[in-house]
C-alpha cells in the first residue's frame, strides 16, 4: 500500500515554501502533491520518495503531519477507473495527479476498490512512480 | 479541638457580621493611622457604621495600599502584639507583608479546620500538606487546620515527589493538600513508579487550591488520585488558605461569613451588585486583629450565592473563581476571561492550550478572534475534519462567552512561548 502524507499548513505566503524548503534540504523528492484549503488554513497532501525520512523530519519540525493509505492508478484510464468504482459503490474522497502519468486516489473502501479495479483489468500500482 | 459553633442559622451569621463590623471599624480607627485617615478623609466616624449595609460608604482597600504602606504601615495593633509575619513575593516592587496576632493565628487554624471538616475529614485522618511552608501561607495554614481538627499531619511541603509518594504509601495518608497541578503530577509520578494511585494509596480527600482549576481537572483528579477533590480558596491578605471551601455537595465554596464579609462589586464602577451577579469580590476581615482590611479588593471575579446549601450550612457560597479582574476583557460590553477560553481548549481534543486572543473593532462592533495551535497529534487527511474542529470550537466559545468569536487554527509551535499574558492578548481596538 502506498503512503501519503498530509500536513496542516496556515494559508499564508511562505508556509508552503517553508515545507518544500525543508524537504529539499533533506534530499526528499516530492512525487505528487495536492492542496485543499479552507479559510486561513489548508492541507497539503503529497507522495514522497522516502517516507520514513520525511516523517521523522516533519515531526522534528513540529508539523502536524498524518499518514494515510492511498491507491495509485493509471491517469490515462482514469475515466474507466472512476466509473468502475462508482458501479461498486466506492467513493473517492479526493484525487490528484502524478507527473509520471499516474493518479493518486483516496477511497472509502480500499479492499473493494482494488478488487473492482483488478477485475476490470485496470492497474493499481504497488510502487510510486 | 474544633468547635461546631460555625453551624448556625443565617440570621445569626448576619447579626454577628454587623456586630463584629462595628467593633472592627472602632478598632481600626483607634489602632491604624492609615484607616483613621481613610475614614476621616471620607467623612466617616466609627459611629456611622451601624450594620453591614453601611459598609458601602467606606472606601475600598487595594493591593497598592498594601504596597504603598510597606512593610508594616497597615497594622491596627502595636507591633508588640504580633507573633507572625508572612510576605508574598511581588513580581514588581515591594512584597506584600501580612501580620498576625496570636488570636489571628488561632482563628486561621479554626477556619482551616472547618474547611477540612466540611470536605469530610475527621480526627482519624492522616493529612499530608504538600503546599509550601515558609513565607507562603499555604503550608502552615492547612497544617494548623489539620492539627486543630485533631488529625495527624505530615508537613511534607513541596517537591521531592518520590518521597511524597513513599510517605503517602507508608504512613497511610488519607488527605492530600496541594495545588491541583501538583496533584496530577503526583498521580503521574506514582504510575511511573508502578503504583496505581487509586488502588495502592488511600487518598480519600484532596484539598486543592492556590491556583484556578476546572471541573475537567476535578474529574481527572478523582479518576487518578483521590476519591473526592475539593477546591479551597484564600489569599495571604485574608490570612491565607481557608477563606472558603467546597463542601461535599461541591456546588460552590462556603465562605466563612462569621469572619469575612463579602461584597460583589462592579470592577469598573465599584458599585455593589445584587446577589447572583458576577463581579469582583471585596472582603472585609471582621475578625482580624493584626492587619484587618476593610473592603479589600481581591481582584477575583465570582458570583455569591446566599441560599442555604444542601449540606445544611448557611454560610454563603462563592462560585469557583471565574478569573482575575486584571485579566478581564470587555468585549461588546461583556466580560470575557482568558481562563474561560483556556478551559474550553483544555476540554477539546486536537487543539493545544496555546492560544492568542485578538480583539479588533469593525465599525461599532468589537470582534474577538481566538487563534489556537492545533495539536501535533491531530491526525487527519481530510479538510472537513479540520473545518469541523473549527466549527465546534466556535460553538463552544459562543455558548460559554455569550458572544461570537471566530477561530483561526494555527500550525503547532507558532505562537511565541513564555512571554506572559501580554502576548496572549492583542487588543487592536482604538478607543
Ligand atoms: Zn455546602
Amino acid at each position: 500500500m502506498i503512503k501519503q502524507f498530509s500536513v496542516f499548513l496556515e494559508n499564508s505566503p511562505g508556509r508552503l515554501a517553508n515545507l518544500m524548503g525543508i524537504l529539499e534540504k533533506n534530499g526528499i523528492k516530492v512525487l505528487a502533491m495536492g492542496i485543499a484549503e479552507a479559510g486561513n488554513y489548508g492541507i497539503v497532501r503529497m507522495i514522497v520518495d522516502n517516507d520514513e525520512k520525511a516523517f521523522d523530519m516533519m515531526r522534528k519540525e513540529n508539523m502536524s503531519v498524518n499518514q494515510a493509505e492511498v491507491l495509485i492508478i493509471e491517469l490515462e484510464r482514469l475515466a474507466n477507473a472512476v466509473k468502475t468504482l462508482s458501479v461498486v459503490g466506492v467513493n473517492i474522497d479526493y484525487a490528484y495527479t502524478m507527473d509520471c502519468g499516474r493518479a493518486v486516489i483516496k477511497v472509502n473502501n480500499e479492499e473493494k476498490a482494488i478488487k473492482a479495479l483488478s477485475e476490470a483489468g485496470l492497474k493499481v500500482y504497488p510502487t510510486k512512480c | 479541638m474544633i468547635t461546631k459553633s460555625y453551624i448556625m442559622p443565617r440570621s445569626e451569621i448576619l447579626e454577628l457580621q454587623s456586630r463584629r463590623l462595628r467593633s472592627l471599624v472602632r478598632n481600626v480607627y483607634e489602632g491604624s493611622p492609615f484607616y483613621r485617615k481613610r475614614l476621616d478623609d471620607a467623612g466617616i466616624t466609627p459611629e456611622d457604621i451601624r450594620s453591614k449595609d453601611d459598609l458601602r460608604r467606606i472606601p475600598f482597600t487595594t493591593k497598592s495600599d498594601l504596597r504603598d504602606n510597606y512593610p508594616l504601615g497597615m497594622l491596627s495593633t502595636p507591633k508588640s502584639n504580633l507573633v507572625r509575619l508572612h510576605a508574598s513575593s511581588g513580581t514588581t516592587g515591594n512584597p506584600t507583608v501580612v501580620a498576625y496576632t496570636l488570636r489571628d493565628i488561632d482563628n486561621w487554624a479554626e477556619l482551616n479546620a472547618r474547611c477540612l471538616e466540611i470536605a469530610g475529614a475527621t480526627s482519624a485522618d492522616v493529612v499530608q500538606v504538600a503546599y509550601g511552608y515558609g513565607l507562603f501561607t499555604g503550608g502552615l495554614g492547612l497544617h494548623y487546620g489539620a492539627e486543630k481538627l485533631g488529625a495527624k499531619v505530615i508537613p511534607a511541603s513541596t517537591g521531592s515527589t518520590k518521597r511524597q509518594i513513599k510517605l503517602m504509601k507508608d504512613l497511610g495518608t488519607t488527605v492530600i493538600c496541594c495545588t491541583p497541578s501538583y496533584g496530577l503530577f503526583l498521580a503521574e509520578s506514582a504510575r511511573e513508579e508502578g503504583l496505581d494511585p487509586k488502588e495502592d494509596l488511600r487518598l480519600r480527600i484532596g484539598v486543592f487550591g492556590a491556583e484556578p482549576w476546572s471541573e475537567m481537572t476535578r474529574k481527572l483528579l478523582e479518576e487518578e488520585l483521590v476519591e473526592s477533590a475539593h477546591d479551597i480558596y484564600g489569599m495571604s491578605e485574608l490570612n491565607g488558605p481557608g477563606v472558603a471551601m467546597e463542601c461535599r455537595a461541591k456546588k460552590g465554596l462556603h465562605i466563612w461569613e462569621d469572619h469575612y464579609i463579602v461584597e460583589i462589586i462592579d470592577p469598573t464602577t465599584g458599585e455593589v451588585l445584587p446577589p447572583g451577579e458576577k463581579g469582583e469580590m471585596a472582603v472585609t476581615t471582621i475578625m482580624k486583629e493584626g492587619m484587618p482590611l476593610l473592603r479589600y479588593r481581591t481582584r477575583d471575579m465570582t458570583i455569591l450565592n446566599e441560599e442555604v446549601c444542601e449540606c445544611g450550612l448557611s454560610h454563603a457560597r462563592i462560585m469557583r473563581i471565574i478569573g482575575r479582574t486584571d485579566d478581564m476583557l470587555k468585549i461588546r460590553g461583556i466580560c470575557v476571561f482568558p481562563s474561560q477560553i483556556e478551559e474550553i481548549l483544555a476540554s477539546m481534543e486536537n487543539v493545544t492550550p496555546h492560544y492568542q486572543l485578538v480583539i479588533n473593532r469593525d465599525g461599532p462592533m468589537d470582534k474577538l478572534m481566538v487563534r489556537v495551535e492545533i495539536s501535533e497529534d491531530f491526525k487527519t487527511d481530510r479538510l472537513t475534519d479540520i473545518v469541523d474542529l473549527q466549527r465546534r470550537l466556535e460553538n463552544q466559545l459562543r455558548d460559554t462567552l455569550s458572544i461570537n468569536a471566530s477561530v483561526e487554527l494555527l500550525e503547532p509551535k507558532t505562537i511565541p512561548r513564555s512571554e506572559g499574558k501580554a502576548q496572549r492578548i492583542v487588543d487592536m481596538r482604538k478607543i
